[in-house]
């Protein structure tokens, strides 16, 4: 050939020539990119954004007393410096809230369980508490600002009220009330400095809300054992194996969906190519009645699908990446960020796609006979 | 002569109606499956998440406040009152009877054990195990072990009709030196411990004996004191926290008739007077949010396939078509109208959708029905409202897909297609 025919200037040429074509063909990869981007991102992200929607059910970690003699006794009070032990051994990214119990009297003599805590920290760990209003967290004693259980509530009968521990009586009022439909809504919760004041009852519990997956969850488990050796420290075994159930069976069902919704793409990746093929017969012809080989057109082409394979691959990756945010931020309202790490993944699964689409093109271009297409011009 | 006309085409283009054929059976079966698996996933996940136990609780409305601390309740045996065992029964006829999966009664008290170390008192909690529930011809297996899949049993769970039968927590029976098959005395009466429970929680500490046995130990034949109930509930959304009696009776009806925690709760306490039936918030909320997750995650990969498919439909029709340039040509130089080759051309496209449909509707629903299997250990059934969706679907991304190239190779010069034939 001569150089003004260059296999470059050639390629830019066919491209530019016709470019609906060529959009249809970029739209196709792009598309095949984006989808495979998309979902594996997704699927990449998933494990995180799963647990992290599993704290919704709050403490997965309880640390109480050892309790040695195993009956029914009101468990011992935790050593004294336990919580700071335990929010450092937890880690940054776990919540670790204090609880105190204690059984006090009311006027009538009936009995009630008061908790002392850390308010803030139940709300945030607590997101179920359904709380009419929650107390002020700066709050003057007197009278003592508490947060009642609707049934606890309904027993008491009045907003204000008076509570007696050891003979030493307090005066409380209910901010707001507490449901949650267990054992809380039987319960007064107030702050803990109040509540150690009134009846000199340090924590007995710690709950503890770990980050992360089962690993994370075990490592966790075993700092807190080692730091804390006097204490029961276990897992709350309803949580944490319903929840690897859970993230490994939605794992599965993305990869299924990814490999499914990936052949549908290569098929209209297939399609698209193979009309680029048939719409170009002519021009396929021409080249080789001018001398070129079966090879070279080949090659051409080849050459054709893989630019705009590259190509679709950049515009799919940053489209991938936009629908992987959107579907973080309406689905699991957080941020889904970009992974690098599936670039290759991707980047490979196009090109497949591409040159195993563009090779059954390639057998009807080999059949293509230039004086039987030519004839009659 | 129209549908003789489509029926030859079928006979005589095989090979150029392939990719055509793979791409619409392709398409259909990705829809179908994804469209099964995303209405699917919901109840699926519900049952995974059954795993976390109750999530509903009914106790009687005159019931005492619980002193309930690290597990333990220490309110006074005496007080409170109680629920009828026999009117459990009436919780699975409530309209989302259905929905209910477990029903768990529980009868704690306070009972005196005898061993060799000497008399010691302590808590333990009357359950179901495995208790047959019967209604007509319908019999379920309810009770306690059902509702805790994580409760560890070394040993066997107490027999049904063998009432001296209990199991024993396992920290209660490291302290006491209790092994399975020991006999030991409970309120005077010699029981044998059948096995050894690890729950990882307050359960530990306590016996775990058969209902009849702490009724009649309590002295109260056919009480419970409070209920668990496990069922299968739609996540909360605005209208779930509204108050049923504040409603519009037409809104009233829809709350009513939504598988809410709370819609059901409220059933329960409708059949059972004088009870209070409450969703768990901790159970039920957090199921919620897990439920609306992945159910959403699904329903958006369906819509990938979707878009994935009707893509694939379209650019397999546009081919389709320009490999037929020449027969359109032919046709039109024959001296058919453009009317005759339209409608030729969709009566095909429209005969090829309706059956690729139909064939990818059944090979989805296999498909749907394996992964099912593979990932939830049971499958997923037919489901008839995807198929006219997967139908309409195919042919309208088929019709509108084919017709740009159709009209294209209508407006070509008959004369010059015609010589480039191939």
């Amino acid at each position: 050939m001569k150089a003004g025919l260059s296999l470059p200037l050639l390629l830019q040429r066919s491209l530019a020539h016709r470019r609906s074509r060529t959009l249809a063909e970029l739209i196709a990869l792009t598309v095949s990119a984006a989808v495979a981007t998309a979902l594996l991102t997704l699927y990449a992200s998933l494990d995180l954004k799963l647990h992290h929607q599993f704290r919704a059910f709050g403490a997965n970690i309880i640390v109480t007393s050892q309790n040695k003699n195993g009956t029914n006794t009101a468990p011992a009070a935790l050593p004294q410096n336990a919580l700071a032990i335990a929010r450092q051994a937890a880690g940054p990214e776990s919540r670790v809230v204090p609880f105190a119990y204690a059984v006090a009297q009311t006027q009538d003599g009936s009995s009630i369980v008061v908790a002392g805590t850390d308010l803030a920290d139940v709300r945030a760990m607590n997101s179920w508490w359904q709380v009419s209003h929650w107390p002020e967290l700066q709050q003057s004693a007197d009278p003592i600002q508490v947060l009642t259980g609707v049934r606890a509530e309904k027993a008491l009968g009045t907003a204000a009220f008076d509570l007696t521990y050891n003979g030493r009586t307090a005066q409380m009022e209910t901010a707001g009330t507490l449901r949650t439909g267990d054992a809380e809504d039987s319960r007064i919760y107030l702050p803990l400095d109040a509540f150690e004041a009134w009846t000199g009852v340090s924590p007995t519990t710690l709950e503890i809300q770990a980050a992360g997956n089962g690993d994370q969850i075990q490592a966790v488990l075993a700092r807190l054992r080692q730091a804390l050796p006097d204490t029961d420290v276990h897992a709350v075994h309803q949580l944490v194996e319903a929840e690897a159930n859970v993230v490994s069976r939605t794992r599965s069902l993305m990869l299924s969906s990814l490999l499914l919704i990936s052949l549908t793409v290569a098929v209209c990746v297939l399609a698209t190519l193979t009309a680029s093929v048939l719409e170009r017969r002519r021009d396929f012809a021409v080249m080789k009645a001018l001398g070129a080989t079966q090879h070279r057109v080949g090659l051409l082409f080849l050459i054709e699908t893989i630019a705009l394979a590259l190509a679709g691959l950049i515009c799919g990756y940053i489209l991938g990446c936009g629908i992987a945010y959107l579907i973080g931020k309406w689905n699991f309202h957080t941020t889904i960020f970009p992974v690098w790490r599936i670039v290759p993944q991707v980047a490979l699964l196009n090109l497949l796609v591409a040159v195993l689409a563009a090779a059954i093109p390639l057998r009807i271009l080999r059949r293509l006979e230039p004086a039987t297409l030519l004839r009659g011009e | 002569m129209l549908l003789r006309l489509v029926m030859e085409s079928f006979l005589r283009q095989r090979r150029r109606k392939l990719l055509a054929c793979v791409a619409i059976l392709l398409g259909a079966t990705a829809v179908t499956a994804m469209l099964a698996i995303g209405a699917s996933v919901g109840d699926k996940m519900n049952r995974e998440l059954s795993a976390y136990g109750a999530n509903i609780v009914v106790y009687p409305a005159a019931d005492t406040l619980d002193v309930q601390v690290g597990g333990v309740n220490i309110r006074p045996a005496t007080a409170g009152s109680y629920l009828k065992e026999s009117d459990l029964m009436k919780i699975k006829n409530i309209f989302w009877r259905n929905n209910v999966e477990n029903i768990s009664p529980e009868l704690p008290l306070t009972v005196t054990m005898k061993t060799a170390g000497g008399e010691q008192k302590v808590p333990a909690t009357g359950y179901w195990f495995h208790h047959t529930l019967r209604s007509g011809q319908d019999s379920w297996t309810m009770g306690a072990t059902a509702l805790h899949p994580w409760w560890k049993i070394e040993g066997a769970w107490p027999g049904n009709g063998s009432r001296n039968e209990i199991a024993v927590g396992s920290d209660l029976a490291r302290a006491m030196h209790l092994h399975i098959g020991d006999t030991v005395q409970v309120e005077n009466t010699p029981v044998h411990v059948a096995g050894i429970v690890s729950t990882g929680d307050a359960t530990d500490r306590t016996l775990l004996i058969p209902l009849a046995l702490a009724q009649q130990w309590l002295g109260h034949p056919g009480a419970v004191r409070r209920v668990y109930v496990s069922a299968l509930t739609k996540p909360e959304d605005a209208l779930a926290r509204k108050d049923p009696d504040k409603l519009s009776p037409k809104l009233r009806d829809r709350w009513y008739c939504s598988p809410y925690a709370n819609s059901i709760a409220y059933q329960i306490e409708e059949t059972l007077p004088h009870t209070r039936a409450e969703q768990i918030r901790r159970i039920a909320q957090g199921e919620g949010i897990i439920l609306s997750r992945i159910s959403g995650l699904m329903w958006l990969v369906a819509l990938a396939a979707l878009f994935a498919a009707g893509l694939a439909v379209a650019a397999s029709m546009t081919t389709a078509i320009v490999e037929r340039r020449q027969e359109i040509s032919l046709m039109r130089a024959l001296g058919a109208t453009r009317g005759v080759i339209a409608a030729l051309f969709f009566a095909e496209i429209t005969a090829l959708a309706i059956g690729g449909g139909l064939l990818g509707y059944l090979l989805g629903s296999l498909l749907a029905g394996r992964i099912g299997q593979q990932v939830f250990g049971s499958g997923i059934a037919f489901n008839p409202t995807i198929l006219p969706a997967t139908l309409l679907l195919v042919v309208i991304v088929s019709l509108a897909g084919s017709a740009p190239s159709v009209w294209q190779a209508m407006r070509m010069e008959p004369a010059t297609v015609l010589r480039e034939e191939a």
